[in-house]
């Protein structure tokens, strides 16, 4: 599938639609999370029944992951933004879309709404919040600790016996991205959003989260910020929701972009 | 030797070739792919290697050969732990429902 030059960058991107079936016109992009995440976790989920559904479908792999060119810096909010801008202007994607993100891509999903409310048509976010300094704060915190986790190299032999050696082959890369690039410094730089730029996304939002993941302490008040949003939280589920779920989050989806219809 | 098993066999080959653009040429790095062989643990593959491999499996046997639609349906450990047998065997199945 294509590699576009997306931005300046080679960017994989996987593209998906009902071929022969009926397609409904609506377009969902879907944007992965940071670090060992990538493309694949959508598309080996939740891609095939949204495209079967009649929804084209845009995937790829954000700067710096997956296939995907890594630059050494240039990893701010705005640059991910920017890239986004240029692929569907490149594929000519005229109408809102739905923007389905994960972790990282949730925030990214926000901060282009509120930039760009006129090539959105709803939001579902799962395992996210946006770019206010309540995340910054926290994704700080998160950054700091893997950074200082990744450095060691104990913590990968710790990896593989907990987890397995498929973990500790995340775990490096990763490990490469992070420690490697301007990630971790940019990422928090935003620019940020303030509760007012929260307030003003008017499109539909689905918040899909693990009640033990790392929204569980304040996304019920922020959802209950924007005007249209939804919450769905999985009892006994961490941060994992899309792997560990990907069933029922797919049911949610479907659904969700089902009622948005114009 | 029955017709399915040198159908799958042959699926097996042709998997095996499509795999080197991923993997690396196989006889140069004395890698024997067989029924048993882990995609990411024996191979050092990813997940993202797996869309990628999606990809040249439905160029090769055309559109409807879709791992990508086949792993939907499998929970994460599962995806794990494919084996090219799993691989092979889906394929097979695909061609066996052309007819």
């Amino acid at each position: 599938m294509p590699t576009m030059t997306v931005n300046g960058l080679r960017t994989n991107v996987q593209l998906a639609s009902a071929g022969s079936g009926v397609r409904t016109g609506e377009t969902a992009v879907f944007l992965h999370g940071m670090g060992t995440d990538s493309l694949a976790s959508f598309y080996l989920t939740l891609a095939p029944p949204v495209a079967a559904a009649g929804i084209d479908v845009i995937s790829y792999d954000l700067r710096g992951h997956g296939k995907t060119e890594r630059p050494h810096s240039g990893y701010t909010i705005a640059d991910f933004l920017a890239d986004l801008d240029d692929l569907l202007n490149q594929l000519q994607v005229a109408q809102p879309v739905h923007l389905i993100g994960n972790s990282f891509g949730g925030t990214l999903a926000f901060s282009y709404a509120a930039t760009n409310p006129d090539r959105v048509r709803s939001i579902v976010c799962i395992e996210s919040e946006p770019a206010t300094e309540i995340w910054a704060g926290k994704m700080t915190q998160i950054l700091d600790h893997t950074v200082n986790f990744l450095a060691q190299e104990e913590s990968f032999d710790w990896i593989e016996a907990n987890f397995s050696a498929h973990h500790r082959r995340l775990a490096r890369m990763a490990a490469d991205r992070i420690l490697n690039t301007s990630m971790v410094r940019d990422v928090p730089l935003g620019p940020l959003l303030t509760w007012e730029d929260v307030e003003r996304i008017r499109c539909p939002v689905l918040s899909v989260l693990g009640r033990y993941g790392y929204q569980s302490e304040d996304l019920e008040a922020l959802t209950s910020l924007l005007p249209r949003g939804e919450l769905h939280v999985f009892d006994g589920q961490g941060h994992s929701v899309l792997v560990e779920r990907h069933r029922e989050v797919r049911e949610l989806v479907l659904s969700w972009i089902a009622r948005q219809a114009p | 030797m029955s017709i399915e098993a040198c159908v799958t066999d042959d699926v097996l080959g042709t998997v095996s070739e499509l795999l080197a653009p991923l993997v690396g040429d196989l006889d140069v790095l004395d890698i024997q792919i067989t029924r048993d062989t882990a995609f990411h643990e024996d191979l050092g593959l990813e997940s993202i290697d797996l869309v990628t491999f999606a990809g040249i499996l439905a160029e090769h046997y055309g559109p409807d050969v879709d791992l990508a639609e086949f792993l939907s349906q499998k929970d994460l450990d599962e995806v794990i732990e494919l084996r090219i047998g799993d691989i092979t065997d889906f394929v097979a199945k695909r061609l066996a429902e052309r007819g």
